[in-house]
């Protein structure tokens, strides 16, 4: 909370406005309230939520590769089901069953290093492409396994040794600080020195190149991030239904649900995914009922977003109304004096102030 | 509760603090849950719910399509309600479609546990439903009772180790295995047609087919038959040329396939135009040609197709919770649906002659422990035949049959194009034979 002196009488960088104060301070509030709901809730209402986070990871990580990194993936599931196998392997090596959803997750981060050295070099539409490919390989390799048979599969049964109300309020849990450290970690990254290269890359590569920015580097930082963050959806999913079936978890379905959050949400933007899970979740509870119509009202829906506001619900609010509710970018407070085109009113507190944000919003 | 392991967390500080508000927080959830449950039930005294999950849409829809009809006929069976112990419950059968589709099958079991608290769940056929429900039940501790899928693939697919006691408490399964594919393979091709008892097979690489090349195919080759395999093809092929020109060099008298639908019919057309499919006595399919549609999607070549199955309208068994028999049941949908019988309705009814018989025998059956107990000494007779809990080749498992039966031109008069007859009987002697196996003819 540095940088902003309101007596100072030239125009000041300005990070938490008022606003943001008081969203991030609800952001934690509610992260709090939620963290008693085992306490509260009934299971149903459990099981929910869970399957609520486990989307705004989906969502938040293919958000940070695709409207951050500018990595536009189809087979992210690689990674969502190499996080299940993950644990389905750990836990029949008799490690702990919910220490191995978490060690799962980072040993495909270790995984996803080596990937990035050549899946990187591809780019824009090779790259999604070569992603998929990547996604059917690690599927196929996956049924190789004689522990999973083929499409037959297997289940984390160890799980069933836990009792059931205990079980759920840790998956729970473990879903709620899943979804909450990787939130915060995108949160500190997009903050962080490399969060402006990141920004730079995703607006223009050669450009941010040619001003000295480690692109292959930062891109790397983003894609294993995100590949750690879908194996730990993967690992989690499979704890809530503990039946493995490869084309369950392998299926391209999953970057498709992402793509659709991300995209209604608002791509590029921090709480737009965030939107764009709770979008999701409420459509498929109401609709998710009337088979092959929901599938094609939500492919429909993610048509006219991508056509007619490609940077989705958040990113037309923002622009808008210039509303930022988490300070991921920077403001430009000016004094009064200056003329009214160049302001914003209300939306970061009392005192007018021009935006000059990082990253620019058009693209 | 149980404990996590400590050694987990010995060597990370922050997490045994964790792990401790974790038990807490778990302990009184336990309390508060257990407090609202009590409260709940008495509301709801008397009424019985069974939750019925099965494909009615998408692309296992053809198992599903008779289920309207199956449950109007239980439900009107139930109408009066069920009598246990003396006591009349009310009875809802909550019927879930799970679009073909394993996670949506997962949650709508989830749902029906949490939401709906079902007494009992019962899932209907292949792995995509049944495996998914199965494990949600038996995570939460509710009963549940599954057919119409290889009982290896249901039990060995879901975590159970060969040789080792069984990891299921809460979950029972009925129905045909290997074996019984073995024992009526080899009664049908030792039956009236003669051939070389040369068998091409052709086992794509999927979880069935697999399974089939390595638990079934050594099992046919100890009893005379010589089994030629070109090796496993993927799902989805479009060119056979290889695998035909195989089959017509050893001369393969009888073919044998386990394959998607589409891959069968891009296969058999090809083997017609190749010259193999009239070197063929007996064409005997597995996995696709299960009904009527499916053949007659073939037109001429699914003439006197060799098939097999879990249900037939020849099964000398009623219905104990309709009272219908097999002829009833498939005229009856006939009637209602304009549709021809399928093997699936009596599969679906045997399942829930087989959950409600259980929930009769309990001494309670509002009680989750009560009603799993009856299941697990079940040993009644449904419209599928025997369903025998006590005796099964593995825990959780009662072996069913499958019957070999023969695609033939329905006689004259009939509303449909083609007959499902009955050509042996190795899996259950009391199914009535109706026809001699004719060799196949293009």
């Amino acid at each position: 909370m540095s940088g902003w002196n309101p007596l100072a009488p030239l125009p000041a960088v300005e990070r938490w406005t008022p606003l943001a104060k008081v969203s991030a301070a609800a952001g934690v509030a509610l992260l709090v309230l939620l963290a008693l709901g085992p306490l509260i809730l009934n299971a149903n209402l459990l099981d929910k939520l869970t399957t609520l986070f486990i989307y705004v990871i989906l969502a938040l990580m293919w958000n940070a590769l695709a409207g951050y990194g500018g990595l536009v993936s189809i087979g992210q599931q690689a990674f969502f089901g190499l996080g299940a196998y993950g644990a389905i392997r750990l836990a029949d090596a008799g490690v702990n069953v919910y220490l191995s959803l978490v060690a799962s997750a980072l040993l495909v981060g270790l995984v996803a290093q080596p990937v990035s050295a050549f899946m990187l070099r591809l780019k824009a539409g090779e790259f999604a492409i070569g992603m998929w490919v990547l996604a059917e390989l690690a599927h196929l390799l996956v049924n190789l396994d004689k522990l999973v048979q083929g499409e037959t599969g297997t289940s984390l049964i160890a799980l069933t040794a836990y009792q059931a109300d205990s079980r759920r309020a840790t998956i729970y849990w473990l879903a709620l600080a899943a979804m909450a450290v990787l939130s915060g970690i995108v949160f500190a990254l997009l903050r962080s020195r490399t969060g402006a290269a990141i920004q730079a890359i995703r607006d223009d590569e050669e450009a941010a190149a040619a001003v000295g920015v480690r692109v292959l580097g930062t891109k790397r930082i983003i894609f294993i991030l995100a590949a750690t963050g879908t194996a730990m959806a993967g690992a989690l999913w499979l704890a809530t239904a503990i039946s493995f079936q490869p084309k369950t978890y392998f299926g391209v379905q999953w970057t498709a649900y992402m793509i659709f959050m991300v995209l209604v949400g608002g791509l590029g933007t921090f709480e737009g995914p965030l939107l764009g899970a709770v979008i999701f979740f409420t459509i498929e509870a109401w609709f998710g009922g009337s088979g092959v119509w929901y599938l094609v009202g939500l492919g429909g829906t993610a048509l006219a977003f991508s056509l007619l506001l490609p940077r989705g619900i958040w990113g037309a609010v923002e622009r808008r109304l210039s509303l930022r509710l988490l300070p991921v970018g920077y403001h430009l407070k000016v004094p009064l004096g200056i003329p009214e085109s160049n302001m914003t009113e209300g939306a970061s507190g009392q005192a007018p102030s021009a935006v000059a944000e990082i990253p620019p919003v058009e693209r | 509760m149980n404990k996590p392991p400590l050694t987990s967390s010995a060597h990370r500080p922050g997490l045994s603090r964790r792990r401790l508000i974790l038990a807490a927080g778990a302990g009184g959830l336990g309390l508060t849950l257990a407090g609202s449950r009590r409260g709940w039930a008495a509301g709801a005294e008397n009424v019985l719910k069974v939750g019925f999950v099965s494909p009615r849409t998408g692309a296992l829809a053809g198992f599903g399509e008779t289920d309207g009809y199956v449950l109007q006929s239980a439900r009107k069976a139930l109408a009066k309600g069920l009598t246990v112990g003396g006591k009349t419950y009310q009875v809802q059968i909550l019927d879930r479609d799970t679009q073909s589709d394993p996670s949506r099958a997962s949650q709508l079991a989830k749902d029906l546990i949490n939401n709906d608290q079902v007494d009992l769940m019962l899932a209907v056929s292949t792995p995509e439903v049944i495996n998914p429900v199965s494990d949600a039940c038996e995570l939460a501790g509710v009963p549940c009772l599954s057919t119409v899928m290889p009982w290896e693939a249901w039990y060995f697919g879901r975590g159970a180790k060969p040789g080792q006691p069984s990891p299921f408490k809460w979950t029972y399964h009925f129905g045909f295995g290997v074996e019984e594919f073995h024992k009526t393979y080899v009664s049908q091709w030792n039956g009236p047609v003669t051939t070389n008892k040369k068998v091409g097979v052709l086992y794509p690489n999927d979880a069935d087919g697999n399974a089939i090349r390595a638990h079934l195919a050594p099992l046919l080759a100890k009893q005379g038959f010589t089994i030629v395999d070109p090796g496993p093809y993927e799902d989805g092929t479009t060119d056979y040329s290889a695998q035909i020109a195989l089959f017509k060099r050893e001369h393969c008298q009888i073919f044998n396939t386990f394959p998607i639908p589409p891959d069968f019919a891009a296969f058999w057309r090809q083997a017609a135009q190749q010259g193999y499919a009239r070197m063929v006595k007996i064409c005997q399919v597995a996995k696709t040609g299960l009904f009527p549609s499916d053949i007659e999607a073939l037109g001429r070549l699914g003439i006197n197709m060799a098939s097999a199955c879990y249900w037939h309208k020849a099964f000398p068994y009623k219905s104990p919770l309709t009272g219908l028999s097999g002829g009833e049941l498939a005229a009856g949908y006939e009637r209602t649906s304009g549709k021809q019988w399928t093997q699936q309705l009596g599969a679906s009814m045997s399942l829930l002659d087989a959950g409600f018989q259980a929930l009769k025998d309990s001494s309670d059956p509002r009680s989750k422990d009560a009603v799993v107990k009856a299941i697990r000494k079940l040993n009644t007779t449904t419209m599928i035949g025997k369903v025998d809990f006590t005796s099964g080749p593995v825990p959780n498992v009662s072996a069913g049959p499958i019957i070999g039966c023969q695609w033939v031109k329905a006689p004259p008069g009939s509303k449909f194009k083609l007959d499902c007859v009955v050509t042996e009987h190795a899996t259950d002697p009391n199914v009535p034979v109706e026809a001699r196996l004719l060799p196949y003819h293009v």
